[in-house]
């Protein structure tokens, strides 16, 4: 449903947006039998001539339940939540996938720096080649990303990937990604991050395995030099 | 009857004013550069006298031609497009926002106008002395006062800040600038950086100075 709106091309994409939906649908439910029930009463006691006004506590058994029986079925809506939230997030933030590949994003004001390992596979050796703003990656690859900022809060968020990461400065955040569509997709700052916040976009290519050897294999001779 | 007519008068003058609000393309001119250089002051300042802490040259007073040269090498990455060049970088993305036609000539044009900013000496490196000598090779594009030939796109060094001079010098050996293939000026600048060591740059900046 929600892959109507924004693509999905990582392999968490559609669990995220899964979760989102059940959250929509339970929450989306609630909020709309509560504002019925609502206007229902209104409409139900409203005014009438010759009609008297009458003092309720609310302390009353057959009163309360209008309150308890919606807050326990509500709680056991929570417990679903929770249980997929926790699912989501182990799978998406806290387990890390043998990675295929390692690269390091750095956030700047206003452009993301990205360095892939070049033809060894290691970052920081000779061979690595830097872009700025155009990240190119393999499709059905699993990536490991080093998220870094050169100068303050970024966020690194690829809507089709479902992902969004803040980078922090001073630290190294990993994460992860594994695409899954091939195509070229935006990259964006998720995080004020001062005048040019809004100019600062990027594009992600993703790539078959050819024409991505091939682009590693031109690069690759350019960073060496 | 009065009232209603009022109203359809009032919902039809707003219906015009939002058709009208949809194709506001600025006019290009001083008024919409000095409205486009706000998104300069952050960096560059009010008066455009630059601010060395965060790599903003003086521009004030620079001529219009260099202003839009420039701007045309951030906006198509001929120009802070290297990974290590932090504040090239930061101008780059700047640049890109000007998506409107003729925003780039219009805030060029108002930088132009502003009255120039000699920024006080910031180094306190170089001999000038020495500087003289390898400043010879800048003349030929320069000028013997270092005001700049406009024919040879060569922009004025007299009035810019000492550890801009720098800066820049060191980028242009670097191949940080001046190495993009369409990036014609600056290919031209380049060469001559290479002739330059860090003391000779020091110095040649040092010389400048005393143009000023």
């Amino acid at each position: 449903m929600l892959e109507r709106l924004v693509q999905q091309a990582s392999s968490y994409a559609a669990d995220i947006d899964g979760l989102i939906l059940l959250v929509l649908v339970l929450v989306g439910f609630w909020f709309l039998l509560a504002e019925g029930m609502f206007f229902w009463l209104i409409w139900k006691f409203r005014e009438r001539p010759g009609g008297r006004s009458e003092y309720i506590t609310g302390k009353e058994k057959h009163l309360k339940r209008w309150i308890s029986i919606p807050h326990a079925l509500v709680l056991v809506c929570d417990v679903f939540i929770i249980i997929a939230s926790v699912r989501v997030w182990y799978d998406v933030k806290q387990h890390l996938p043998q990675a295929d590949e390692t690269i390091r994003v750095t956030g700047q004001q206003w452009a993301w720096v990205f360095t892939h390992p070049g033809p060894d596979g290691d970052l920081d050796t000779p061979d690595d080649i830097q872009t700025v703003d155009d990240l190119y990656v393999e499709v059905d690859k699993t990536y490991h990303f080093q998220l870094e900022s050169r100068d303050v809060l970024h966020s690194f968020s690829v809507p089709v990937f479902r992902l969004k990461q803040d980078a922090v400065p001073g630290r190294r955040i990993t994460g992860w990604f594994r695409p899954t569509v091939t195509g070229t997709f935006d990259i964006q700052c998720a995080e004020i991050c001062g005048i040019g916040h809004g100019v600062m976009a990027g594009r992600i290519h993703v790539q078959d395995a050819g024409t991505m050897a091939q682009w590693v294999t031109a690069n690759s001779s350019t960073a060496a030099q | 009857m009065m009232a209603r007519t009022g109203c359809r008068r009032a919902g039809l003058g707003l219906l015009v004013l939002v058709v009208a609000a949809c194709d506001m393309t600025p006019e290009p001119g001083l008024a919409r550069g000095k409205a486009v250089y706000g998104t300069c002051v952050p960096c560059h300042g009010a008066t455009g006298g630059g601010n060395e802490e965060l790599g903003a040259p003086s521009i004030a007073g620079l001529p219009q031609w260099y202003i839009e040269a420039q701007l045309e090498k951030f906006e198509n990455g001929w120009r802070g497009a290297h990974p290590l060049d932090t504040v090239g970088i930061r101008m780059r993305s700047m640049a890109n926002a000007l998506d409107n036609p003729g925003d780039r000539a219009s805030v060029a044009e108002y930088v132009a106008q502003m009255a120039p900013v000699n920024p006080e000496p910031m180094l306190q490196v170089g001999n000038a002395q020495a500087g003289a000598t390898s400043f010879q090779t800048c003349i030929a594009c320069h000028g013997p006062d270092g005001t700049g030939v406009e024919v040879l796109n060569a922009p004025p060094l007299v009035g810019q800040a000492d550890w801009y001079l720098l800066a820049q010098l060191r980028k242009f050996r670097a191949g940080w600038r001046g190495t993009h293939p369409q990036d014609v000026s600056g290919a031209t600048m380049r060469p001559n950086s290479l002739l330059l060591d860090d003391a000779a740059m020091e110095n040649v900046v040092a010389y400048i100075q005393t143009l000023q």
